[in-house]
Formats: C-alpha cells, structure tokens, sequence
C-alpha cells in the first residue's frame, strides 16, 4: 500500500539514486586502484568507472587535492541535479541533508569575522552542499551583533540559532562548541522530522541512520573533550538527545575520564560491541565508517523510499574518502597502509 | 650580531602550501600578534600566489622582523624565490628548506647543501 | 721576494733588531695557534656538515610521515580541518630558546626546544569528529618540527663555522705569507746594515792607525836625525856632556811608545 503513490512524485529519482548507486565503486575495482603506482595509473583505473575522464581537463601533474576536488564535483552536481528534480517533501528532506552542511558554512563564515577575514576567501572555502543564497550576506555583518540578526533572518538554520545560541555566545564560545551545539539541534530537529512527516518504511530507515549518526557524535564528543575546559554538563548539551545511548548513556559518557571508561559505557549497546576492537590497527573512525556504510548498504534493500538518497550521498562520500586515501598513500609511497579503506559494495 | 640581538629570537616561521603550514601550527608555532596589524608568522602560498608576495613575506620574515630564529620554507616555493634564497648567508634567521607533500625533497636544490657540496669541491 | 720593497721601514740599529726578533717570533707563535684553531674548526666543520647532510636525509623521510598524518586526518574528519586550523591559532606553543655553545673561541647558537604544554590552540578542533586523529597528528608534526630544529641548529653553526673558518684561514695565510717572510726580511736587512757598518768601522780605524804609524815613524826619524846631530855636536864636547844627551833620547822614546799605547787602546774600543 505504501508504495502505491511513491512513484508519482518521487519514483523517477529513486531509479536515478539506484543508478548512481549501481556506478559506486565495487571490490573488484578498489583491488585495480591500490596496484596503481602513480596518480596517472589512478587516473587511467578510475577512467574505466563510473567517473569517466573527470580528470581529463586537469594539467599535470596531478595532486591529490585535485582529485578530491575533482570527485567531489562530480557528487554536488548529482545532489544538485536530483534536488531540482525533488517535489515537495522531498524537497524538504533534501534541505535537511544540506543544512548540515550550512552549518559548517556558518561556522566558518562566524570564524573569518571574528578574525575579519576576506569575504572572497572564506565564501571560496565553503561546503557546495551547503550553499543557499544568502550565504555571501552573511560576510557584510561587521560586527557579531549583527551577524546575529543577520543569521537569524537570512538563514534556513535561525531555528537552531533562536533556541540555543544568543549573540553574546558567538563571541565568547568557542567555535567548535558552537558549531556542535548546532549540529546537535539540526539532528533532533531532522529527527523529529523523519518520525512525523515521512513516510513508511523511509522514517524506519532513516531512524536507524539517524541515530547512528546522533550516537557516533556523542561518542566522538566524549572522547575528545578529555583535558578540555568542557564540563560535563556542557557536554550533555552538546550529545543529540535521541539514539541508543540516551538517556542513560549520555550521562555516563559526560562523566568519562578516560578511553577504557567511554569503552564500557559503549560496549553496553550490542551493536557498537566492537568499536573499541584495535586489532588489524583499525580505529574507532574506521568503525564508524565500517557501520555507517553497512547502514548504508542495508538501506538499499528496501524499496519505495527516499532514504536511498541519504544512503547514496553518504557512501559516496566515503567513497572519495577512499580515492582520496588510496592517491594519498600512492602519492607518499605509504603502500602498507593503502588497504585502510572502507568497501562495501 | 650580538647574542643579545638574538635573545629575542624564540619564533619560528613558516612559508609554505597549505598542507606544510596547516600541519606546523598543529605542532603549535603559529602566533598572531596581538597589535592591531594581526601580524602572522606564517603564510600560505598557493598556485594564484604571485613570486612577489613570496618575496615580501621572505624579507619581512628574514629582514624587518627580528623575534625570527628559524624560517621554514617549503623548498619547491623556495625554488620560485631561488636568487633571493641563496644570496640569503646571514646565520639568523636560519632559513630552512623542507620538503612537502606533492613535492618530495631534493638535496640537489638545496642552497645549504650546495655550499656544503661546493666546499668540498664535488 | 726579498727585494728592498717588501721589508719594514726601520732604521737599522741593534735595537731595532731587537724589536724584529721578538716580533718574528711573535708572529710564529701566533701562526701555529691560529694554523691550530683553524684546524680545531675545520674538523668541527666537517663533523657538522657530514651531520647536516644526514639530517637533510631525515627531515625527508620525517615529514613525509608528518605529512601522511595529516591525510589520515583529512580521512577520519572528511573534511578539511586546514581553515579551522588557521583560523585557532592564537599563541605560539612551540618556541625556541638560543643557547650559545663555545668551540675553540667560537660562540655556535644552538636552539632549544621550548614547548609550552599549557598552550593547546587545537583542543576542540575535531570535537565532533576526528580529533583523536588531530591530536595524533599535532603529535607527530611536533616531533618533525623538532628534527626541523635539530636541524636549523646545524645549519646555522654551518654558516657561523663557515665564515670564522674563513676569516682564521685568512688570518694564518697572512701571518705566513706577508707578515713573516717581511720580518725576517728586515731582519737580514738590518744584519746587512750592522755588517757594513763594522766593515766600514774597522777600515776607518785601519787607516787611522796607518797614519799614525807613519807618523810615528816620522817623528822617530826626526828624533834620530837629531840625536844623529847631537851624537856629531856631542862629539866635540864629548868629554863635558855625555851624562846629559844619553838621559834626553831615552825620555823621547818613552814619549813615543805612550802614545802608541792609546791608539792601541783605541782601536781596541771601536772593534769591540
């Protein structure tokens, strides 16, 4: 029944998403691009992707940077491409996925008038995914009081401002609390969303990545706030309030010292049992993304939901992660390391 | 070039890509001043930097400032500025070539190194 | 070499002699200590510049390391934290303090590492994600930026040794080339000068003496063409005045002798 009228609206862009997925990068092909020996060899493996000649426009020699550039390119013109062709809720849902990158946007446009930088230069600086507008407005603000005034009416992210953060808070905070404070009201916000408005079985979905993503900041909030002027309830402010930690977890994590006692609190939840496992020199970021992308992968098998779209951006950027990563270690001749990437497909 | 003159030497500056600069400050040498003027001791260069900038930054780290001790420049950006590098012989600042990371170190470029070769006529 | 040109303008006395030798053996004196600070330096120079070499090789592979840091950075954060990172930047933790080291009268600076551990401008950079990876890094460019020192350090006594080798080297060539080969050449100058001059002297006095004799001679000849006189006049009144005449030749004979004696003794003090 659900699916009845999915694809009267949205059932063009779900096979485009399934499309862009199918050209995602696959085992066999990340085999072919960690035998390269140079960045032209990654250029030439990569030209037989889904990625084309990319690169083909780009002098040499090639440099990381421009591949992630590059790659990165190919993503916003797809997720713009797609959010033209949204309707409606869709459309919304898709304002939500780029007002996590607005906020990095804010944040770095908040940080270059403290220190009254150049406008050009910090507009030059900002996420393509999280560009609206008014964004260049922001940088005529002189002083933090009208910056205020100018977030709040100009910007999609004033509710998360309006409720959390006063004028004052922009000057004194530091920048990394802010931007955590807001990103902490964007995920409930886009949480409550995704439980209200979409339908079944896309909210099912995008709960399970949702609170993922709510988790693995809290987690990441505790362990790097060690020796830091944080307290503990400062910290709880900054942990979304929804996810498997919350509410009992989230009170133990503020109160944590130390690795090993994060490490117990985590280990309570079934599914994050693993995280803190070091063998194979894995990280908790390589679990992270080991989990997000088998979220990811897992959000695939369903049918007649938006929540591909979610699931297709974020394994694409894990993706030019990966090319990142393997040019990087190609490019430094760091070869022992260049099997760290995370592939799913 | 009294000792005393370099007493007041403790910083260390830097020019370099973004990546060589990002991952010195992370080591913690940045310092802005606290003057009106924010004067850094690091700068950025990229591709859109023009030679001339380098030089300027060159000679107000090397000439006009005198809290320098040691001057980090990345050696492919030191090869752009190469006549200015090496008529530098002045012990303070001491002007450093490091390598970066698309462009791996070269001993054959380096003007130290070269005085070095030079002395013992290879 | 030893033209008339290349010694000191002095008048040639036997003080001035004096004063040449203790300055010729002043300068080689100095020489052998300056040929052996030279030589001190020069085997520090090279110790220093095989260790420069080295170190170069080093900071190659250290900040190929640091720089690969920074890309798991850019991997476990997604993002890049290069802005961030700029933009905290409030004081400087890492500093350097120049300490002077001494080689052979030679002041080397030699830097030392001055980390202020309070200072953190980076604590939050990352909260959300990937600040472990941060910390790591900042770890890993604090010990290259260290090597970097190391390094800074070696180079400037590279160019400091570099310079006073020089000027030392300089130092001894001059003592070795000009300022010995000169001195002794005043040297031999004088000599020759004090040499002539007794040649001269003792010619002098020959020739004096020479006439003297002559003279002398003559006066004996006057003497005994007088008392040749008397001896004849004395004849005729030998039987009233022999006494008298015999007393008188021995008194002028006596005369004669005394002086003789003091151009003797004269002669005697100039050739002394």
């Amino acid at each position: 029944m659900e699916g009845l009228f999915f694809n009267i609206d949205n059932g063009y862009i779900e096979g485009l998403v399934r499309g862009y997925k199918n050209g995602l990068l696959t085992q066999s092909q990340y085999l072919n691009l960690v035998q390269c020996d140079n960045l032209d060899d990654l250029k030439l493996q990569l030209s037989s992707t889904d990625y084309g000649n990319f690169l083909s426009n780009v002098p040499s020699p090639l440099s990381t940077s421009v591949i992630q550039e590059k790659s990165s390119d190919k993503l916003y013109g797809e997720f713009n491409y797609i959010k033209s062709q949204s309707t409606d809720l869709l459309t919304k849902f898709m304002d939500f996925i780029s007002y996590g990158y607005m906020i990095d946007n804010v944040a770095l446009m908040i940080t270059g008038t403290i220190h009254e930088r150049d406008r050009s230069e910090i507009l030059e600086r900002c996420h393509p995914l999280g560009w609206f507008d008014t964004l260049p407005a922001l940088s005529v603000a002189t002083d933090i009081d009208s910056l205020y005034s100018t977030v709040l009416i100009d910007t999609p992210l004033a509710p998360y401002f309006k409720n959390c953060l006063s004028a004052d808070d922009l000057d004194d905070l530091n920048i990394e609390i802010i931007r955590n404070t807001l990103y902490k009201a964007y995920l409930e916000d886009f949480y409550k969303f995704c439980q209200e408005k979409l339908p079944i079985p896309s909210n099912e979905i995008m709960l399970r990545l949702l609170i993922f993503e709510a988790d693995r900041r809290s987690i990441n909030i505790a362990l790097n706030s060690f020796d830091t002027e944080i307290t503990p309830d400062d910290k709880l402010k900054l942990f979304p309030n929804f996810g498997k930690l919350y509410p009992f977890g989230h009170t133990q994590l503020s109160q944590t010292e130390d690795i090993e006692s994060i490490k117990q609190v985590v280990e309570s939840i079934g599914e994050y049992k693993n995280f803190f496992d070091n063998s194979n020199g894995k990280t908790l970021e390589d679990h992270f993304y080991q989990l997000e992308m088998e979220l990811c992968k897992n959000a695939f098998t369903q049918q007649f939901t938006i929540s591909t779209i979610w699931a297709w951006i974020k394994s694409k950027e894990q993706e030019i992660r990966n090319i990142t990563w393997i040019a990087e270690c190609i490019a430094q001749n760091q070869k022992d390391r260049i099997n760290n990437y995370i592939s799913v497909y | 070039m009294t000792s005393e003159a370099n007493k007041n030497r403790t910083l260390i500056a830097v020019i370099g890509d973004e990546d060589t600069v990002t991952g010195m400050l992370l080591a913690g040498i940045g310092s802005i001043s606290s003057e009106l003027n924010k004067e850094k001791n690091f700068i950025i260069i990229d591709s859109k930097s023009q030679d001339e900038d380098i030089e300027k930054a060159f000679e107000l780290y090397t000439e006009t400032r005198d809290d320098i001790a040691v001057l980090l420049i990345n050696q492919h950006i030191a090869e752009r500025i190469r006549f200015k590098v090496d008529t530098f012989t002045k012990a303070f600042p001491a002007v450093l070539e490091i390598p970066s990371k698309d462009h791996p170190y070269d001993p054959e470029k380096d003007s130290i190194l070269r005085r070095v070769r030079r002395l013992f006529g290879e | 070499m030893s033209g008339a040109g290349n010694r000191e303008q002095v008048f040639p006395t036997r003080m001035t002699l004096g004063l040449m030798k203790s300055k010729l053996k002043g300068a080689q004196q100095g020489h052998s200590l300056l040929k052996r600070k030279s030589e001190a330096l020069t085997k520090r120079f090279r110790d220093i510049t095989k260790r420069i070499d080295d170190a170069k090789r080093k900071m190659g592979r250290v900040m190929e390391t640091a720089a690969f840091s920074l890309a798991e950075v850019t991997y476990a954060t997604g993002s890049n934290i290069n802005y961030q990172v700029q933009e905290s930047v409030k004081q400087p933790r890492f500093k350097v303090r120049a300490r002077q080291e001494n080689v052979s009268g030679v002041y080397l600076p030699q830097f030392e590492i001055d980390i202020n551990e309070s200072i953190n401008d980076f604590k939050m950079t990352g909260l959300g994600r990937g600040g472990q990876q941060v910390q790591k890094c900042k770890n890993v460019y604090t010990k290259a930026v260290e090597t970097l020192i190391e390094l800074a350090s070696l180079q400037t006594a590279f160019i400091i040794l570099d310079e006073v080798i020089k000027v030392t080297n300089r130092r001894v060539n001059a003592i070795e080339h000009v300022v010995i080969p000169r001195t002794e050449n005043t040297i031999a100058y004088i000599n020759s000068e004090l040499d002539e001059l007794d040649r001269e002297e003792f010619y002098r006095l020959k020739k004096v003496q020479e006439k003297k004799i002559q003279k002398a001679e003559i006066e004996d000849a006057e003497i005994r063409a007088k008392m040749q006189q008397q001896k004849l006049n004395g004849d005729s009144k030998k039987l009233h005045e022999t006494g008298n005449g015999n007393s008188n030749g021995n008194g002028a004979k006596e005369n004669a002798e005394g002086e003789n004696l003091l151009d003797n003794q004269d002669n005697d003090d100039v050739i002394f």
